[in-house]
C-alpha cells in the first residue's frame, strides 16, 4: 500500500511536473497574445462598423437611382474590413523586430511600387495617377509607401540609439523625399502633407535635439513658400489650398468652394442630435460630392449631429490614447518609433480630414482612417493597429 | 537627461499636440452644429426644396355672343435647359454647349447672343426649359426631336399664347401683351408677379388684367445636387383667368373697319376745289348702343396686328408701329385723338344758347353769308343768304352765322356779369361739360383723353403757360409783319377770353378738342331721351367653368342740362339733316330707306389750318327708337358730308341688315 502510495505520489509528482512543462511550452508559446490590447481593436473594429453604416446611408439612395442595390459599396466596404482584419492578424502575429531586419527590403519594394504607379500600368482618375490595378482590385502605393517610411525611418532613428546626429538626419530626410518625389509627380499633394508630417512626428519621438528641429521647421517652411514662388503647383492645388482661407470668392465659390460649402451645411444642419440614420438630405440627395470617401464625416455630422460626431471624435481619441500608451510601454525604441508613427499618421488624417470637412483646412484627398469607403486606406489602417498590437505584445 | 525620461517628454509634447488639434475639431463642430446649427438646416432646406411656377392660361375676350375675339392656342415651341447650356456666368458651359447654341442660331435664323439673352430670362425658374421661339416651323421641331445628339438640353414643347381667331378685327379695342416693366413689378396692382410675367399693355387685354391674368400654380419639388427631380412634395394647380365677355358685335366691327377703310380709301379719289386730292391720312369710327352706352364697334384706321406682339414684337414692326409716316397705327384714334368737332357741336352751343335763354326752339335768327365783329369778318360755309332760321332749320343747314351771333350775345352777357357781380359762369363750358365733353367718360380702355372745352380761366391758365415762347417770337419776328402783329398780341393780351374765342367755340373751332367718342356719348344722350350714359365694351366677366362672375352694370354719368323741349328741337334738327331735303346729309342718305329707318345726323367740317378740314358724321338711328350711334371723323378727309357722312350711311346699312351701297362722292356741304 505504502509503495503504492509513494509510487502514486512519484508519479503523479512526475507527471504534474510533466504537465506543466507541456504547459508552459504552451504559455511561452501563447505569451503575445496574453497581452493584446483588446480596447484598441474594440474601438478599431467599432470605427469601421460605424463607417460601414454612414457608406450605406451614403450611397443607398444614389445606387437605387442607378438601379443597381443599396447595399453595394457598403458590401464592398465589409468585404474590405475582412480582408483588412486578415491583415492585422497577420502584422501582429509576425515579430514586429523582423521588420526592423527587413526594412531596407519594405521600403524599397514600396518605391517599386509607387514607380509602377507612373508606369502605363497606372490607373488615371481626375486628372491623377494614384492607382495600380491588380486584376479588378485597386491598389493605392502611395498608402503602403506611409507605412514604409514609419518602417524605415524608425529602424533608421533605432540604430542611432536616439542620439541622432547631423547625417542621421540627413538620411532621413533622403529616405523620406524619394517617395514624396514620386508622390509629387502622380500627383497626390496630400499624401506630401503626411509625408512631412510624419517625418516630423518621427524626429520627434526619435530624440532629435530641438535647435535640429527648429532649423528643419525654417528649412520646411522655406520649401512651402518655394513651391508658391516657383509655380511647382498647379492653379488647382493653390485654388484649393487657399480656397478656404476666402470663403467670399465667387469664382472659386462655384468650383473648389462647393463642396466645402455643402459639406458645412450638411454638418450645420445635423445640428445637436442629427436628423437620423438615412434622413439627412445633403447627404441623400447627393448635396456633398465624395460624401463616402472623402467627405464621410458629413455624413455623420448630418444624420447624427454634434453627439454623433463626439462619439466617432471620441472613438479616435481613445484609439489614439492606446497607441500613444503602446509607444510609451515599447520595449525598445524601434517599436515606440512605429507606434508613434502609427499614432501620428491617424492624427493627422483625422485632423485634415474632419478639419476639411468643418472648413478649417484645405480640400486634400485624404480619407478618414477606417471609416472612408476604401479597401487600400481601411486595410492599411487596420495593418497599423496590427503593427501597434505587435509592438504590445512583445512589450516585455 | 536620460534616454528613457527624453522619450517620455517628447510623447507628452506629441499628446499634447494631438490634443489641441481634437480641441480645435469639436469647438468648431460646436459652432457649426450647436450655434449656427440653424442657419445650415435652413440652407440644407432650401438646397432640397425647389419650386416651380405653373403659369395660368390668361382669360378669353369675348365678343357679345360669345365668340372668341381672344384666346389661347397651343403653339410650337423650342425651348432649352439653360442649366445644360450655360454656367453660373451666363457663358455657354463647355465646347459642346457652345456647338449646340450655334447650331440653335443656324436652325432659328436668331442670334447666338439673343438666344443667351432669352435663356436668362428670370421668367422661368431653372427646372423648366425657357422657351426660345414661339411658333417654329415643323421642320425646325424635326431637327430638334430627331437630332438630339446635336441639340442637347433643347427640347420642343408645345405652350399656350395668345391668338387671334378674327385677325386684326378690334385690335385696338382687345389690345396685346407685352413684358412687365420693372417700375410695374413694384406697383401694388401688380403685387404677386413675377419679372418676365406678360401682362395687358394696351386695351381690354391691360384694363381686365385683373380678371385675365389667373392664379398661376405652384410645384414643390424635391430635387438632388444634379437637380434631378425626386418627388413632387407639394402642388397647388394654376386657375385659369375669367373671361370677359364684351358688348362688341364682331361682325358688325369687322364690317366698320372695312368700311372706314373702303371710305377713307374712296375719299383720297376726291378732288378738291385746288385740283388736289383729299390725303384722308386716318381716322375711327365709334357704334354705340345709345341705350346702355355699349360699345358695338370701336374702330380706329391704321390698324395693327395683335398676333405680331406674340412672343414679342419684332424690331422691324414695332419700328413700322412707330413711325410717323404710317400715321402712329398703334394709336387708338376713338379715344386717344383729340380734334376740333366742328359743327357736330353745334348740338352743344344750340342746347347753350337755349340754356341761357337766347332763343327758345322757335326763335329765328338771320342766316347771312358774313358776320362781322370789330373788323372781323366771319363766314358761313355757304355764300347764299338762308334767310331767318330756327334752331331745327340751323341745325339742318348747319349756319354757322345763326350760332355766332347767339355765341356773341351771350359772350358779352358774360363780360357785364363778370363787370357787375363778379359772376364766372360760362354757359358753353358747362353745357359741354354736361354733354360728357371736356373730361374722360370712364371707357374701360386705356388712355382715354379728355379734350378742352375752352373758356376764360382756360384762357388764362394756357397763357402763362405760353407767354415765354410767344413773346420770345414776338421779340423775334420781323417788325411790321402779320406775325409780329399776332405774336405781340398773344403775349400781351392772350389771357383775354375774346368775342371772337366765344364765336370760334360755338361752331367747334377754335380751341375746342374733342375725342371721336366724346361725340358718340353726346349723341347717344340726346337718342336717348338724355341720359349720358358711361360707354363700356365689358359686358360680362365669366369664371372659367363657365359661371357669371359679375355683370358690368352701363353707369349713369347724368342727364343732358336740357328740357324735354330743348332735346327734343335737338332732335328734329338732326333728323331734318338727314331727311329734309335741304339737310347737309341728304345727298350722301341718297337712297337710304329712311322711311323704315329713319336716321338723325349731324356732318361736321372741322378746320385745323393749314391742314385739309377733318371730316366728321354723327349719327342715329332708328330716330324714333334709337339702337345705333354712329360716330365717324377722317383726319384731313375734307367735308364731313363728303367723307365722313357716307361712311357712317354704310355701317348703319349693315348694322340694319340692308344692303351695302357702293361708295360715290358725296355732295360738298358741310
Amino acid at each position: 500500500m505504502a509503495t503504492t502510495d509513494v509510487d502514486y505520489f512519484g508519479q503523479d509528482r512526475r507527471e504534474r511536473l510533466m504537465r506543466e512543462k507541456v504547459q508552459d511550452r504552451w504559455m511561452d508559446a501563447y505569451a503575445p497574445v496574453r497581452h493584446l490590447d483588446p480596447v484598441l481593436v474594440f474601438t478599431a473594429l467599432s470605427l469601421a462598423v460605424i463607417g460601414i453604416a454612414m457608406i450605406y446611408s451614403a450611397t443607398y439612395h444614389r445606387l437605387q437611382l442607378e438601379g443597381l442595390p443599396a447595399g453595394a459599396l457598403a458590401t464592398r466596404q465589409m468585404i474590405s474590413l475582412a480582408v483588412a482584419t486578415v491583415a492585422m492578424v497577420m502584422t501582429a502575429v509576425v515579430d514586429y523586430r523582423y521588420f526592423r531586419a527587413y526594412s531596407p527590403v519594405i521600403y524599397l519594394g514600396s518605391l517599386v511600387l509607387l514607380l509602377l504607379v507612373l508606369t502605363p500600368l497606372g490607373v488615371d482618375a481626375n486628372g491623377a495617377q494614384r492607382w495600380i490595378s491588380f486584376g479588378g482590385f485597386n491598389l493605392q502605393p502611395s498608402e503602403l509607401a506611409k507605412v514604409a517610411v514609419i518602417v524605415a525611418l524608425a529602424a533608421l532613428l533605432h540604430e542611432r540609439k536616439g542620439e541622432p546626429g547631423v547625417m542621421t538626419i540627413l538620411f532621413a530626410l533622403v529616405l523620406v523625399s524619394i517617395p514624396m518625389v514620386l508622390i509629387f509627380l502622380e500627383p497626390d499633394l496630400g499624401t506630401m502633407i503626411v509625408f512631412v508630417w510624419l517625418t516630423f512626428v518621427l524626429l520627434l519621438v526619435g530624440g532629435v535635439q530641438a535647435r535640429y528641429m527648429l532649423g528643419l521647421g525654417l528649412a520646411g517652411l522655406g520649401a512651402v513658400i518655394a513651391a508658391f514662388k516657383l509655380d511647382l503647383l498647379a492653379d488647382y492645388q493653390i485654388a484649393r489650398l487657399t480656397a478656404f482661407l476666402d470663403p467670399g470668392n465667387e469664382a472659386l465659390a462655384r468650383t473648389t468652394q462647393y463642396n466645402a460649402n455643402q459639406s458645412l451645411i450638411a454638418i450645420g444642419s445635423g445640428q445637436i442630435t442629427g436628423k437620423g440614420f438615412l434622413a439627412g438630405s445633403q447627404t441623400n440627395l447627393s448635396y456633398v460630392p465624395e460624401n463616402h470617401t472623402d467627405f464621410i464625416f458629413t455624413v455623420v455630422g448630418e444624420e447624427f449631429g454634434f453627439l454623433g460626431a463626439l462619439v466617432v471624435l471620441g472613438l479616435f481619441a481613445i484609439l489614439l490614447w492606446r497607441g500613444l500608451r503602446i509607444a510609451a510601454l515599447a520595449k525598445d525604441l524601434f517599436g515606440t518609433l512605429l507606434a508613434a508613427g502609427a499614432v501620428g499618421l491617424f492624427t493627422l488624417q483625422i485632423f485634415v480630414n474632419v478639419g476639411m470637412t468643418i472648413g478649417i483646412m484645405p480640400v486634400t484627398g485624404i480619407p478618414l482612417p477606417f471609416v472612408s469607403f476604401g479597401g487600400t486606406s481601411l486595410i492599411i489602417s487596420f495593418t497599423l493597429i496590427g503593427l501597434m498590437l505587435n509592438v504590445h505584445m512583445r512589450r516585455f | 537627461m536620460s534616454n528613457e525620461q527624453s522619450s517620455t517628454l517628447r510623447l507628452t509634447l506629441l499628446t499634447l499636440i494631438m490634443a489641441g488639434l481634437l480641441v480645435a475639431l469639436i469647438s468648431r463642430l460646436w459652432f457649426l452644429q450647436v450655434l449656427a446649427g440653424e442657419r445650415f438646416a435652413q440652407l440644407a432646406e432650401s438646397n432640397r426644396v425647389r419650386f416651380v411656377v405653373l403659369e395660368a392660361p390668361r382669360g378669353r375676350i369675348l365678343a357679345d355672343d360669345g365668340q372668341e375675339l381672344v384666346k389661347n392656342r397651343p403653339a410650337q415651341t423650342i425651348s432649352a435647359h439653360p442649366r445644360e447650356l450655360l454656367n453660373g456666368l451666363g457663358e455657354p458651359r463647355n465646347e459642346e454647349a457652345e456647338a449646340v447654341l450655334g447650331r440653335l442660331s443656324m436652325l432659328l435664323g436668331l442670334d447666338h447672343d439673343e438666344i443667351i439673352r432669352r435663356l436668362l430670362s428670370r421668367r422661368y425658374s431653372p427646372f423648366r426649359p425657357v422657351p426660345i421661339a414661339e411658333d417654329v416651323g415643323p421642320e425646325v421641331i424635326f431637327a430638334v426631336t430627331e437630332h438630339q445628339e446635336l441639340f442637347r438640353g433643347v427640347v420642343a414643347e408645345t405652350l399656350p399664347v395668345r391668338t387671334y381667331p378674327f385677325g386684326t378685327a378690334a385690335a385696338h379695342a382687345v389690345g396685346y401683351l407685352g413684358e412687365i416693366s420693372e417700375e410695374e413689378l413694384e406697383l401694388e396692382a401688380f403685387a404677386g408677379y413675377r419679372p418676365g410675367d406678360l401682362i395687358g399693355w394696351a386695351g381690354l387685354e391691360k384694363t381686365y388684367e385683373s380678371e385675365l391674368h389667373g392664379t398661376e400654380g405652384l410645384r414643390k419639388l424635391e430635387v438632388n445636387a444634379s437637380g434631378t427631380v425626386l418627388q413632387e412634395l407639394g402642388r397647388r394647380d394654376p386657375i385659369r383667368g375669367n373671361d370677359v365677355q364684351t358688348t362688341l358685335d364682331v361682325e358688325l366691327q369687322e364690317a366698320v373697319e372695312r368700311i372706314l377703310q373702303d371710305g377713307i380709301e374712296a375719299s383720297r379719289l376726291i378732288k378738291r376745289r385746288d385740283g388736289r386730292f383729299l390725303p384722308s391720312v386716318a381716322g375711327s369710327a365709334v357704334v354705340l348702343d345709345p341705350r346702355d352706352g355699349g360699345v358695338k364697334a370701336i374702330v380706329s384706321w391704321p390698324t395693327f396686328d395683335p398676333a405680331e406682339f406674340v412672343g414679342g414684337v419684332s424690331h422691324d414692326y414695332w419700328g413700322f408701329l412707330n413711325d410717323g409716316e404710317n400715321q402712329y397705327p398703334l394709336i387708338n384714334r376713338a379715344i386717344q385723338s383729340t380734334y376740333p368737332p366742328g359743327s357736330v357741336f353745334k348740338t352743344v352751343s344750340g342746347s347753350a344758347a337755349m340754356i341761357a335763354g337766347h332763343v327758345t326752339p322757335s326763335t329765328r335768327i338771320s342766316c347771312p353769308p358774313a358776320w362781322s365783329l370789330g373788323g372781323i369778318t366771319f363766314r358761313n360755309w355757304n355764300t347764299r343768304h338762308e334767310g331767318a332760321l330756327d334752331l331745327t332749320d340751323a341745325l339742318m343747314r348747319s349756319c354757322d352765322t345763326y350760332f355766332y351771333q347767339l355765341a356773341y350775345d351771350q359772350w358779352l352777357r358774360e363780360q357785364n356779369q363778370i363787370a357787375n357781380d363778379g359772376s364766372t359762369e360760362e354757359v358753353l363750358q358747362t353745357t359741354a361739360f354736361g354733354f360728357g365733353f371736356g373730361r374722360t367718360l370712364g371707357i374701360d380702355l386705356p388712355s382715354e383723353r379728355p379734350g378742352v372745352i375752352p373758356g376764360r380761366e382756360w384762357r388764362l391758365q394756357y397763357w402763362e403757360r405760353t407767354k415765354e415762347t410767344t413773346c420770345r417770337k414776338a421779340e423775334e419776328a420781323e417788325p411790321g409783319t402779320y406775325a409780329e402783329r399776332l405774336y405781340n398780341e398773344l403775349c400781351q393780351d392772350g389771357f383775354r377770353w375774346r368775342g371772337g374765342d366765344a364765336v370760334n367755340s360755338s361752331i367747334g373751332q377754335g380751341d375746342v378738342l374733342v375725342t371721336p367718342l366724346q361725340v358718340a356719348v353726346s349723341y347717344a344722350a340726346i337718342a336717348n331721351g338724355g341720359t349720358l350714359i358711361a360707354p363700356h365694351l365689358g359686358d360680362r366677366i365669366i369664371a372659367p367653368d363657365g359661371e357669371l362672375v359679375r355683370v358690368i352694370e352701363p353707369e349713369v354719368l347724368g342727364e343732358l342740362p336740357v328740357t324735354p323741349e330743348q332735346l327734343r328741337a335737338l332732335q328734329v334738327g338732326l333728323e331734318k339733316v338727314v331727311m329734309n331735303g335741304r339737310g347737309t346729309a341728304r345727298g350722301a342718305f341718297a337712297g337710304f330707306p329712311t322711311d323704315q329707318i329713319p336716321v338723325a345726323g349731324k356732318t361736321g367740317t372741322a378746320e385745323l389750318k393749314p391742314k385739309v378740314p377733318y371730316a366728321w358724321f354723327a349719327a342715329y338711328a332708328p330716330a324714333n327708337d334709337p339702337q345705333y350711334v354712329v360716330v365717324v371723323s377722317v383726319e384731313q378727309g375734307g367735308g364731313g358730308s363728303q367723307t365722313a357722312a357716307p361712311i357712317a350711311r354704310r355701317i348703319l346699312e349693315v348694322a340694319f341688315g340692308l344692303e351695302e351701297t357702293p361708295f360715290r362722292e358725296g355732295p360738298r356741304t358741310d
